[in-house]
């Protein structure tokens, strides 16, 4: 047991002294305070019907505690989902295999180690959401149980759970990271599509890994019981509507708990350690690479060579060297292995949803299609600009005649022209239709999103801060929320245009001075 | 073709250097950099190859700063790193096409030297395949013919004998030693034989300093005479080595047989040759 202790306190200090730790908590703490938005801003986050509570403790408490319940599942997938990955990439792994830790305990470790990195950023966020209450709140009391509460009958299960289903993701997926991330998108909007489901019985409350129809459910009972009304949706999530002064407001008293919820709460901590248990049979106990050669290469390269007979190299009689500094050569080949990353069998994927950017409405195409297949690339985009430093071959990219002028441009020229393929067919709709605002939307969009994965990967000096941004500005996509479309799918008026060239330029300028001292600084 | 270095120093924190008012003259031939781990070595040569910058002091090239033109170099730089990798989804010829366009390097005569690079290190059958499926000594060769690519004038090679076999190694010291008539190069190991068959020069460096630099002659010579063999009983190894300076001991039964340095040999001891594992070993023990 102190060995496994030792182990989750190692991982868990080993994540958290990172960017994309740091940079999560950051975002969360900005999303717990608009978790409670200010009485004349023009979105809602839980809204019964037409009913929205007071801002008391339990208004407060439950509301952020359901919201970090769920949005904490979806952006801490992506924290998380990268830990046994880190023992097979540093090799540590290799030795850990070595070692009488059971296949079992390994991952349970992984699990804790997940589950108390969720634990710090939820702490935090409690203590934000007790700060909003004493921001927003005026004449009501303040009930820490209000807050406690929620947090530990909501959320801390549904960290629990997230914290499972990261290390099965990584047991049966683990190179394929990309799968886990649609594979994970569609289970949570399978979640979400109970949890937002009209006419809600007590028996769903059972099924919702987050935790929140409960709260929802009892809330509507609470608003049709005191305001008489018939109130049977419930919504969550930001929903942005310029029709705010229709909204009522109830003064929430907080619910009561089940028994059989809080029994159903720790069912699914349970099922989560039950899919740890099954997982752990198939884990491949760090004999990766040995799987690969033997089902990929049974002829070893080794084994070839042996029998080959070399020619002495004579410097002398190599041909002359023709000079070519320009960047050509290097955008074929960062194209190349933009194409070969990721299975093949995805370019199918890519093709089939370019044929519907083709085929589907406009609208569709547009705002739905698009953001998932240019998302579908983040595997692509998300080291487009570190890998040189995850091969270690930055120390010949950065002793080479001008690296940060010829390098650094055709890295991101190769991105943009793969997204704006892949965003051929609704660019030509477009044209034929002569809508020029959604084709530089579409354009600059692509632009944008290769220069913001660059960037971030440059200052974090990884992939995973682009790729929890990435989905969380996918989701935002998905659920139509204004300020997160860069590609144009709403556009109404020139300032975005605007704002997404001058953030673009500040993109160009911080990775092109950081990249410049990283050159220097191998 | 001169390159000077002069009272560089690389400072990591307060009070630790990585390199120390180093200063050292390199002319065209065959540097071999000898010293223990963390002599600063690879910080010389990172620095050398423009991807580290120094604290203080000048690094120039034929009268150019490096500091202020790194292009300078890069031009005519082959550098092998000691920890590099490879792009595993590119194979062998790809990757070599891609860092030929790193160096400045086209043409219609491009192929031709890729292959015939790699037929000299020996990869040539297995050029079409993914460099990921390589072993550690399959990728070092691909790191010595990228070395290669540019036709260089100043050559870099940080530890590269690392994973080669006896055979391969002994091809890579007939290669350089052929690269040696027309341009510089600076070559680390930790082992002695490979510096001491090919290298014209000599530097021996620890904790950040060059502690000597010189022919194997001259160095070799700071030891002469003072190069001793003896064999002793086992039970008085200890006792042995901390009154003398031993730099090899073989077991042989009861007893075991001690080579040591000391200007004043116990009895029945037998002098020989020096060497240059003699020299280095005695020179990094006495700094200590």
């Amino acid at each position: 047991m102190k060995h496994l202790i030792t182990i989750i306190k190692g991982d868990y200090l080993q994540r958290t002294r990172s960017y994309a730790f740091l940079v999560t908590l950051a975002i969360t703490l900005y999303m717990a305070y608009t978790f409670v938005p200010p009485v004349d801003a023009n979105y809602t986050t839980v809204r019964i019907g037409n009913y929205v509570g007071d801002y008391n403790s339990a208004w407060i408490g439950h509301v952020t505690a359901m919201m970090t319940s769920v949005f904490l599942t979806l952006i801490g997938f992506f924290l998380i989902n990268n830990s046994v990955k880190k023992d097979v990439e540093t090799e540590v792994g290799m030795i850990i295999a070595t070692t009488r830790v059971s296949n079992f305990k390994y991952l349970m470790s992984k699990v804790l180690s997940n589950f108390l990195v969720l634990l710090s950023i939820v702490s935090i966020v409690l203590f934000m959401s007790i700060l909003v209450f004493f921001l927003r709140s005026k004449d009501f009391p303040f009930e820490i149980t209000q807050f406690i509460l929620p947090y530990v009958v909501v959320t801390l299960p549904s960290m629990f759970f997230v914290s499972c289903v990261a290390v099965v993701a990584e047991v049966f997926l683990g190179r394929r990271s990309v799968i886990q991330y649609i594979l994970f998108f569609a289970l949570f909007n399978i979640v979400m599509a109970n949890v937002q489901m009209k006419q809600g019985t007590e028996m769903l409350t059972y099924f919702d890994p987050f935790g929140v129809k409960v709260v929802t459910l009892q809330m509507e009972d609470f608003v049709n019981a005191h305001y008489r009304e018939e109130v049977s949706v419930a919504s969550m999530g930001f929903v942005f509507s310029d029709e705010k002064n229709d909204l009522k407001m109830f003064v929430f008293e907080g619910i009561h708990w089940p028994f059989l919820f809080i029994v159903s709460r720790l069912a699914w901590m349970a099922f989560g350690v039950a899919l740890v248990l099954g997982a752990s049979r198939y884990f491949h106990r760090f004999d990766v690479k040995e799987k690969m050669r033997v089902q990929k290469k049974p002829k070893m390269i080794e084994s070839i060579q042996t029998h080959a007979l070399a020619k002495e190299l004579k410097i002398s009689s190599l041909p002359p060297i023709t000079v070519n500094y320009g960047i050509l050569p290097f955008i074929k080949t960062e194209v190349l292995m933009l194409f070969r990353k990721g299975p093949r069998w995805f370019w199918i994927i890519n093709l089939g949803l370019m044929i519907a950017l083709a085929f589907t409405p406009l609208t569709i195409a547009h705002q739905f299609l698009l953001p998932v297949l240019w998302f579908l690339q983040i595997g692509r985009l998300s080291d487009l600009v570190t890998k040189e430093k995850t091969y270690q071959v930055h120390y010949f990219t950065y002793a080479a005649y001008q690296p940060l002028k010829r390098l650094l441009p055709s890295q991101i020229i190769a991105g943009i022209s793969l997204m704006l393929v892949l965003s051929v067919p609704l660019l030509l709709r477009y044209a034929f239709a002569l809508q020029w605002l959604p084709m530089v939307g579409i354009v600059l969009g692509a632009i944008f999103i290769v220069l913001f994965s660059s960037t971030l990967g440059i200052v974090s000096g990884g992939k995973k801060l682009f790729e929890i941004l990435f989905f969380a500005i996918t989701y935002s996509n998905l659920n139509r929320i204004p300020v997160a479309d860069y590609y144009g799918s709403m556009w109404t008026s020139l300032l975005p245009i605007a704002i997404l060239i001058s953030l673009t330029l500040s993109f160009v300028c911080i990775s092109w001075v950081i990249r410049s001292y990283e050159i220097k600084h191998a | 073709m001169s390159l000077v270095i002069e009272n560089l120093s690389k400072k990591y924190t307060k009070e630790k250097f990585g390199l120390q008012n180093y200063s050292i003259t390199i002319e065209k031939g065959i540097l071999g950099l000898l010293g223990p781990n963390g002599a600063g070595k690879s910080t010389l040569m990172k620095i050398i190859a423009t991807i580290s910058q120094p604290t203080s002091g000048s690094l120039t090239l034929d009268g150019h700063d490096l500091v202020k033109e790194p292009n300078y170099i890069r031009k005519v730089l082959g550098y092998l790193p000691q920890d590099f990798g490879v792009y595993p989804n590119l194979n062998a010829y790809e990757f070599l096409e891609y860092i030929a366009a790193m160096k400045g390097v086209g043409g219609p005569s491009l192929k031709a030297r890729i292959e015939m690079l790699l037929e000299g290190v020996n990869l040539i059958e297995v050029a079409k395949r993914p460099i990921g499926t390589y072993s550690g000594g399959m990728k070092q060769r691909i790191g010595i013919a990228q070395a290669l690519l540019n036709d260089p004038k100043v050559l870099i090679f940080d530890e590269p004998t690392v994973g080669l076999d006896p055979e391969e190694r002994v091809r890579f010291r007939n290669l350089i030693s052929d690269l040696a008539h027309d341009c510089i190069i600076i070559l680390s190991s930790h082992i002695v034989s490979d510096i001491e068959t090919i290298a014209d020069e000599v530097a021996i460096m620890k904790g950040g300093l060059l502690i000597t630099k010189g022919s194997q002659h001259d160095v070799i010579k700071k030891v002469e005479g003072k190069v001793f063999e003896t064999l002793i009983d086992n039970s008085l190894l200890d006792e042995f080595k901390r009154t003398n300076h031993v730099v090899n001991t073989i077991r042989q039964k009861d007893k075991t047989r001690v080579r040591y340095i000391s200007d004043q040999p116990v009895a029945e001891s037998t002098s020989y040759q020096a060497s240059l594992e003699d020299a280095y070993l005695f020179l990094t023990k006495a700094t200590a």
